[in-house]
């Protein structure tokens, strides 16, 4: 098998040149002029020109977009870890009627696809007032990702050793006191997990931004991306500029916690 | 996305169970009223409440809505009851056919999605030079949004574009990727396999590292080949983790494409590149026609439970023939 290996590390680094080369031309695209652009796409730019990139900042509204997405991911993150630590510890750690139960039932709702409820869900949102609203989106995020956040919540409370819930009533804590003092800070890892992998979700996500938040001044990031290209046809490199503001963020939080996200990932596949 | 936060469904289900599934049956009584207060004995309650609250109105009443929606009329019939109506024009929409002939060969092309990401775990985990550097890199395109992955390869799969010229540079002819209905279909799909391969990748690394090596060192000491080494140590003791990426993917190819579709072709060119997924969305935005949308929607829902299950099934069996 030796010599297997040095065969197919070439198709692999091909790969993994395919892999980055159209984020490097991206770059490379967003950094010319149009005229450069026009003339030659593939050369390399001669210098590092910012000009498109303040340009799709400010006058495409990327500025304004980029500001809403943060607003949104961060409640729907903020609320998702909440509830989601709330039940997980709870369905995990306490005994009560109907527990696992309820378990079975966020399993259940783990397998709706959100295309499946999407059209009786705008009219739930239109007839309360929450359709176009901050706080509409926010609970369409949590609505969407909750079963998952608390599926894994739930299993990972589920490794802490009941000992220490027990050390901890003894130490006069109430179930509250339990939770927020103990398994909150206890969880913190877990919680890290699945927040990065929720946020990554949410600032990706399109078709639940393009249902509850239609409106221009509400457009979320990803949203502002995909009027991009019929505003600026005639203008790739700011096309380009716009592409690249919203991955960055994405690039960035990959670099520092791509462990936490594979964690996430692959949690429910290896355990059992 | 859908199909990203399902992938975490699977073989895990049994394990979190443990805790709770042994609650109904001997209840420790002193345990829950050791301290009698009423809010001490809600307090599982009081934790589970929101959340359970949230799901049953915003994603399970959704769902039972929806489906009794879809035997109510459009338009002037709007809320009377049609029988099933919407389902048979589904079934004469020509673009609703398309989008199942495209869901006809999602599943054709399936293994190959499978594949791909299982034969490179395989060899990073059997070390190949640059091992270490290809994990990261395969899997970040899996962490970018479809709609910038579409956005990106707008312009390389432009007419004049990167992908043309380097086509041409090898001798052969410009491709129309975005513009000829028979070959449309196969760029976005080949695009989604690109964004997400990493995915699968990475939870195929981790069913490697619950494999036994042992193993692995019995077949080089017995001289097997590659190919050898996959067919009969690897294939089956990472049984179950194929069976999950089979289904993950399947999952993903359904529900997570809609960004692309969006994007990168809006359906077309001539309507050639739709799923069911784009299909509801249209029929409920742009052809307001929200009812034909629901039936469309718990179409896909059947699609989904179908390809779920057949999947399981022949996975099911093909693993036991192995063992």
């Amino acid at each position: 098998m030796r010599r297997t290996r040095w065969v197919v590390a070439i198709p692999m680094a091909a790969l993994a040149l395919a892999t980055i080369y159209p984020l490097v031309f991206t770059a490379n695209v967003a950094m010319k002029t149009r005229r450069e652009y026009v003339l030659d796409r593939f050369s390399v730019t001669d210098s590092l020109r910012w000009d498109n990139i303040v340009k799709a900042w400010s006058s495409v509204g990327m500025s304004r977009y980029f500001l809403n997405s943060v607003v949104v991911v961060a409640c729907s993150v903020a609320v998702l870890l909440l509830l989601g630590s709330m039940a997980g510890f709870a369905l995990a750690r306490l005994r009560f009627r109907g527990s696992s139960t309820l378990f079975l039932g966020v399993l259940a709702a783990l397998f709706v696809p959100f295309q499946v409820i999407m059209v009786p869900l705008a009219r739930i949102m239109a007839d309360t007032g929450l359709l176009d609203t901050y706080p509409g989106l926010v609970l369409a995020y949590v609505a969407q990702f909750l079963p998952f956040t608390i599926f894994l919540l739930t299993s990972y409370y589920a490794t802490v050793p009941p000992e220490i819930v027990d050390a901890a009533r003894i130490d006069g804590n109430t179930t509250y006191g339990v939770y927020w003092r103990i398994m909150l800070p206890m969880g913190a890892p877990a919680l890290l997990s699945v927040g990065v992998l929720n946020a990554l979700f949410c600032w990706n996500d399109v078709l639940i931004a393009l249902l509850v938040m239609p409106s221009a001044e509400h457009r979320t990031l990803m949203v502002g991306v995909t009027s991009l290209r019929g505003q600026y046809s005639d203008d790739i490199p700011t096309f380009a500029s716009g592409v690249l503001i919203a991955a960055v963020p994405v690039l960035v939080v990959y670099l520092f916690l791509q462990r936490q996200i594979a964690d996430g990932v692959t949690a429910g596949a290896t355990k059992g | 996305m859908a199909g990203r936060s399902l992938s975490s469904v699977g073989p895990a289900v049994a394990e979190p169970t443990e805790g709770t599934a042994a609650a109904p049956a001997p209840k420790p009584a002193p345990r829950r009223t050791r301290r009698g207060s009423r809010a001490e004995r809600l307090a599982p309650l009081v934790l589970v409440a929101p959340a359970v609250l949230v799901i049953v109105v915003l994603r399970l009443w959704p769902l039972v809505l929806g489906i009794n929606f879809s035997f109510t009329g459009d338009g002037e019939r709007n809320g009377t009851a049609v029988g099933l109506d919407n389902y048979l024009t589904l079934l004469d929409d020509p673009l609703f056919q398309t989008a199942l002939r495209n869901v006809g060969l999602l599943v054709l092309l399936l293994p190959i999605a499978v594949a791909i990401p299982g034969l490179l775990a395989t060899f990073v985990y059997l070390k190949v030079p640059g091992h270490r550097v290809y994990r990261g890199v395969y899997f970040f395109p899996a962490v970018l949004s479809p709609v910038i992955v579409a956005a990106i390869f707008n312009l390389l799969l432009a007419f004049d574009g990167p992908l043309n010229r380097l086509l041409g540079t090898v001798g052969l002819g410009p491709v129309d990727w975005l513009g000829d209905p028979d070959v449309t279909i196969f760029a976005v799909v080949g695009v989604h396999v690109w964004a997400t391969f990493g995915m699968a990748l990475v939870v195929f690394l981790a069913g490697f590292s619950t494999l036994d090596p042992s193993l692995l060192d019995a077949a080089r000491v017995d001289g097997a080949t590659l190919a050898q080494t996959i067919r009969h140590v690897i294939v089956p003791g990472l049984s179950r983790t194929i069976q999950f990426v089979f289904v993950t993917t399947m999952i993903g190819m359904l529900t997570s494409m809609f960004g692309l579709l969006y994007v990168m072709t809006g359906g077309g060119p001539e309507g050639s590149t739709y799923l069911p997924e784009y299909y509801i969305w249209i029929k409920q935005g742009q052809m307001n026609q929200p009812a034909l949308a629901s039936a469309a929607s718990t179409a896909l829902f059947l699609i989904m439970l179908l390809v779920g299950l057949a999947q399981i099934g022949v996975l099911r069996r093909t693993a036991g023939k192995e063992d």
